[in-house]
């Protein structure tokens, strides 16, 4: 069985921040493994742990260079191996829409042939939230959306993953999905664990395999994007607030003009 | 966080993600309750297990289930335990540097199979005996004694200080071999649960208050032959220990200090007093420049060493001189970072009065600020002043 983590590292940003052309100033970024996905990988090495045959543990992330050390923080914490699409073309890309995303995506589940696909619900900084299900409509699989709560036997022995989905109002849904299938993570499904001093050193030998889009028989029409970012601004914040100076008598009496003028009460 | 040299962009990316996991783990396991523990005189026990997991100790041991890192990546690990508190640091020294070590550097086959694992997991908790009521700076003093008999030991005397002895499934204890010519100190490892031996708590603390200290006591307490360490005879045994206890504190008091600075310096920009934040007043900004200097020094003695001990040629007296530096550091800038928080810097809701606190027993544990001058003392002039 093979089970196939979609994870993104996500910026953060800091609490004072610029902005420069259509993104926040990278100078006021920091990177992080995304939130949801930390509960996907937690899902996928449970599923590993708990089989008596032999589940092996994929990760794939779309990024740079630069996000080798959160997806080997992956590795560190069970996943086998992780694949990195990244070439000049998807560097040179704009914006990546979620179309685009799926489309790489699409063509790593070709080459893995993965049993379950788990994804984070959502990235922590675009938070389009789309991304899993459209692969699971681009690949045929069936899907389940804000999983929080997972069979884990069911997949291993049936074939079907039997799962709760967080709806709105408090309600569950218990729904039994078929595999193959995607699943997409809520927070709260489990307990990330932390990666152990012999973890982190053994995923520092761990693959982590470069994929550029000719690897995945792509060109740079796979990420064109019909999506485009136009701006980029913090929006003002508006503030009508009035400070009365003066005692509570000269406060209370300038409130009190104040609500006339305003229409409040009578005259 | 403070880093104002930039020394943390030379780590490798195992040594950084060793540093985010651990400093994730202090933030969120040890940070929430650390005070409410430090105030009720309690160790986190669930966090002894849990560290066992993560590998916390003895990590550069290689084998034995055990992670092997590099002695760097020993150092930010004991950096990050101590910036939660002392006592999470002390634990993993004890266990790591003043249990396992010996018994990896000492030990028979026997011993390291039987111990290191459980030691490694927390399954098994260990303590180190050296200090006696009568004999602190001076341990080769002892009055621990051992005598053999038809298939062991006897061993009589009492040990104090002792951290971790209440809770400790097993003690290295250090005591003088009395059939022997001219008594050599041997060490033997003394199951807790064997006949004669207590192991009382110290209850009356005024720092380092979330960390578990006791004596042991030993009564006619007989050992087999097999739990004699083989491997060494003399003061070298325990002193030795000690070396590489005091590598983890020299590095830990860093991060003690480090975060009551991290919280000093949030307060003031944050405490409103005149008219805005306290940090905009020369006499703050004196003391943020002063212990951020402070504690950088502190961090590259901690670097110097880690790079002498990989190469293996870290001396004691290197150790002694970071130790006594750093630490008085990390007192100095913890008491500055209290003055700062005002009021608020007396309560448990605050890290640099606990780690005010526990500096005045990491100032005098492990070889006295005032006798690691003196070995300083001894190591430049040639003249040793405490013989």
């Amino acid at each position: 069985m093979k089970v196939l983590v979609t994870v993104k590292e996500v910026a953060e940003v800091e609490d004072d921040f610029e902005i420069a052309d259509l993104d926040v100033d990278p100078r006021y970024l920091e990177y992080d493994l995304n939130e949801w996905d930390e509960y996907a990988v937690e899902s996928a090495v449970q599923l590993a742990e708990a089989a008596d045959e032999e589940v092996e543990v994929v990760s794939v992330t779309i990024g740079p260079e630069r996000s080798e050390e959160t997806i080997r923080m992956a590795l560190a914490k069970g996943v086998d191996r992780a694949v990195r699409v990244w070439d000049d073309d998807i560097e040179a890309a704009e914006f990546l829409d979620v179309a685009s995303k799926v489309r790489l995506l699409e063509a790593v589940v070709a080459e893995e042939d993965p049993d379950i696909v788990l994804s984070g619900v959502q990235a922590h900084d675009t938070g389009f939230g789309a991304t899993g299900v459209a692969l699971a409509d681009a690949i045929g699989f069936e899907w389940g959306a804000v999983v929080n709560a997972l069979d884990i036997e069911g997949v291993l022995n049936d074939g079907v993953a039997r799962v709760h989905r967080e709806l709105e109002g408090g309600i569950e849904e218990l729904t039994e999905i078929d595999l193959p299938a995607v699943l997409t993570i809520q927070t709260g499904i489990n307990e990330p664990r932390y990666a152990s001093l012999r973890g982190i050193r053994q995923a520092q030998s761990k693959e982590i395999a470069p994929k550029t889009l000719s690897d995945l028989g792509l060109d740079f029409s796979a990420v064109e994007s019909e999506l485009f970012l136009t701006d980029m601004y913090e929006p003002e914040t508006e503030s009508d607030a009035t400070y009365f100076e003066g005692d509570a008598g000269e406060q209370a009496a300038a409130l009190a003009s104040a609500l006339r003028e305003k229409g409040v009460g009578a005259e | 966080m403070l880093d104002y040299l930039g020394l943390e962009a030379d780590l490798t990316q195992e040594e950084r993600m060793i540093r985010d996991e651990a400093r994730r783990f202090v933030e969120e396991e040890v940070k929430p309750d650390i005070g409410e523990h430090f105030e009720n005189g309690t160790f986190p026990m669930d966090l002894v297990p849990k560290m066992g997991e993560l590998g916390f100790y003895a990590p550069t041991i290689d084998g034995y289930g055990l992670p092997g890192v590099g002695d760097r990546a020993y150092g930010i690990l004991m950096q990050e335990l101590e910036a939660g508190d002392s006592g999470l640091r002390s634990m993993a020294s004890v266990q790591g540097a003043l249990v396992m070590y010996p018994i990896y550097a000492f030990g028979s086959e026997e011993q390291k199979e039987r111990w290191l694992p459980d030691l490694g997991t927390g399954d098994a908790v260990g303590c180190f005996g050296l200090t006696e009521p009568e004999h602190g700076s001076n341990p080769s003093g002892m009055q621990t004694r051992a005598e053999r008999d038809d298939d062991g030991f006897v061993l009589n005397g009492s040990k104090t200080w002792i951290t971790n002895s209440p809770i400790a499934d097993v003690a290295v204890v250090w005591g003088r071999d009395t059939s022997a010519d001219d008594s050599p100190v041997r060490g033997f490892l003394v199951e807790t649960d064997r006949d004669g031996v207590t192991t009382n708590k110290i209850d009356d603390k005024l720092s380092m208050r979330a960390s578990v200290t006791g004596e042991i006591g030993l009564d006619d307490v007989w050992v087999p032959e097999e739990n004699v360490l083989p491997g060494v005879e003399g003061m070298k045994g325990p002193l030795s220990c000690l070396t590489q206890a005091r590598f983890g504190i020299s590095w830990g008091v860093v991060g003690a200090a480090r975060d009551a600075f991290e919280a000093a310096l949030d307060y003031a920009k944050d405490r409103d007093q005149f008219g805005g934040p306290i940090a905009r007043f020369q006499i703050q900004q004196d003391k943020l420049a002063e212990m951020a200097t402070q504690i950088t020094n502190g961090q590259l003695m901690a670097y110097r060493l880690a790079e002498l001990k990989s190469r293996d040629e870290l001396r004691h007296q290197h150790v002694s001189m970071a130790k006594r530096h750093n630490v008085r550091m990390a007192r100095e800038v913890s008491r500055t970072a209290r003055e700062i928080l005002g009021g608020n810097g007396i309560t448990t809701d605050y890290s640099p009065m606990r780690h005010l606190a526990n500096m005045e027993t990491v100032y005098t544990y492990e070889g006295t600020h005032d006798i690691h001058t003196l070995v300083i003392g001894a190591d430049l002039t040639g003249i040793p002043a405490f013989e």
